[in-house]
This record gives C-alpha cells, structure tokens and sequence, in this order.
C-alpha cells in the first residue's frame, strides 16, 4: 500500500510541474512548445498507470484462474 | 540522505543555469547602451576634438567599463604598436572581446561594417557612418529590451521548474 501512495504522490507532483511549465510557457508565447511538455507529462504518466494497472490484471487473473 | 544531497544539487545546477541565463538577457541592453554612449563620443572626439583614432581610443578605454574599456584599449594597443590596417585592428580586437560580451551576431555585423568605414573618410562623412551605427544599435536595444521584458522572468523559473522535474521524475 505505501508504494501506490507514493506513486499517487509522484503523479501530482508531475502535474503540478507541468502545469506549471504550461502556464509559463503559454505567457511567453511558445504555445506550441508547452503543449508538447503537456503531452510529455500526460504520456510519462499514462506508462506510470499502465504498468500498475498491469499489475492489478496480472493479480486477478493469479487469484480467479489459478495461474501463478 | 544521500538522495536529497543529490535532489538539492539537481535543483542548485537547474536554478543557476536559469539565473545564468536571465542575467545574459539583462546585460544586452546594458552593453548595447554603454556601446551607443562609446560611439557618441567617438564622434564628439572626432568632430570637436580632432583627436588622432588610436587616441580616441584610449581615451574612450579610460572612460567606459569592462568590457568595452579592453575592447578600445587592445584596438588603441593595434593601431600605435602593430603595422595593421585600421579596418583590420577593429575587426581582430572584436573577435578578441566579443565571447566575453552579451552581445549577439547582429551587433557585431554593425560594428564590424562600422569599423570599415573608420578613418577613410573626411570628418563630415565619418559622423554620417557613425549617425548610421547609432541608428542601427538603437533597433538592436529596442530588440534587446523586448527580448528581456518577454524571456527574463520565463528563464528563471524554467530553470527551478525543470530541476524540480527532474527530481520528481529520479525518486
């Protein structure tokens, strides 16, 4: 349980960050710039849930189909 | 332990490229200035004071501050010590200074066509060339005041914002 906290705790941060850098950049004028950090930050975070979610099917399938 | 040591320094190094950055903005339109100001009195020497160039030059080195000061004193040192073409000392003694200044490829275009024309011309035609410098490095400080007031603040907080990150993104 402490490490998805921690993981919960990661992505936050990484979305604070990232909206931050946004913001900034999208003052400045680089709109096109910023929206390439945003995607960076959405895709580094989708493998971050991917792989967790993985995680979660590989445990049911171990626990209803008896497969180690 | 050891990883906050190492998430402070990511934070110290990624702060100060920032500032590092920032302060190259702030000092271009400083520079552009002290530049405009060394040209004007060029031409008060060379109008009204009839003062030989590499004299000018010295005089102008004692005047301004680094690191126009050495840029003058070495093209002055050019001119009285070394078998050298006016054209050809100005040019050496920008190549000499300019990784030191915060100034870009544009100014150093300026002055180089202005050091063409330095010393070739009776007086009249030489305060028109240096009427013409001013002129351009009053667009060049234009230029460099937008640049500042747009990407001063920006460079700071990147920097601090992209070693946060960096750190966040290491844990």
């Amino acid at each position: 349980m402490g490490l998805e906290v921690d993981i919960i705790f990661k992505i936050a941060g990484v979305g604070i960050v990232v909206a931050f850098l946004h913001t900034i950049l999208d003052q400045v004028g680089k709109k096109e710039y910023a929206q390439w950090v945003t995607l960076f930050g959405f895709i580094y975070i989708l493998f971050m849930v991917a792989s967790i979610v993985d995680n979660l099917f590989q445990k049911i399938k171990s626990v209803f189909l008896f497969q180690g | 332990m050891v990883k906050v040591i190492g998430a402070i320094l990511i934070i110290l190094a990624t702060s100060w490229i920032g500032f590092e950055a920032s302060r190259h903005l702030s000092e271009r339109p400083r520079q552009l200035r002290q530049l405009k100001s060394a040209l004007q009195s060029l031409d008060a020497e060379i109008m009204y004071g009839h003062t030989p160039l590499h004299e000018a030059a010295r005089r102008l080195s004692a005047q301004l501050s680094n690191p126009l000061a050495s840029f003058f004193s070495s093209f002055s040192n050019r001119l009285t010590e070394t078998e050298t073409t006016v054209r050809d000392a100005w040019e050496d003694s920008l190549k000499e200074i300019w990784s030191k200044t915060a100034l870009k490829q544009g100014e150093f275009e300026i002055m180089k066509q202005f050091g063409e024309t330095l010393g070739r011309h009776d007086r009249i035609s030489q305060q028109k060339q240096i009427m013409l410098a001013l002129a351009h490095l009053e667009r060049e400080v234009n230029d460099a005041h937008e640049k500042q007031a747009k990407y001063e603040r920006m460079a700071k907080s990147f920097g601090f914002l992209s070693g946060l990150l960096i750190i966040i993104l290491l844990i």
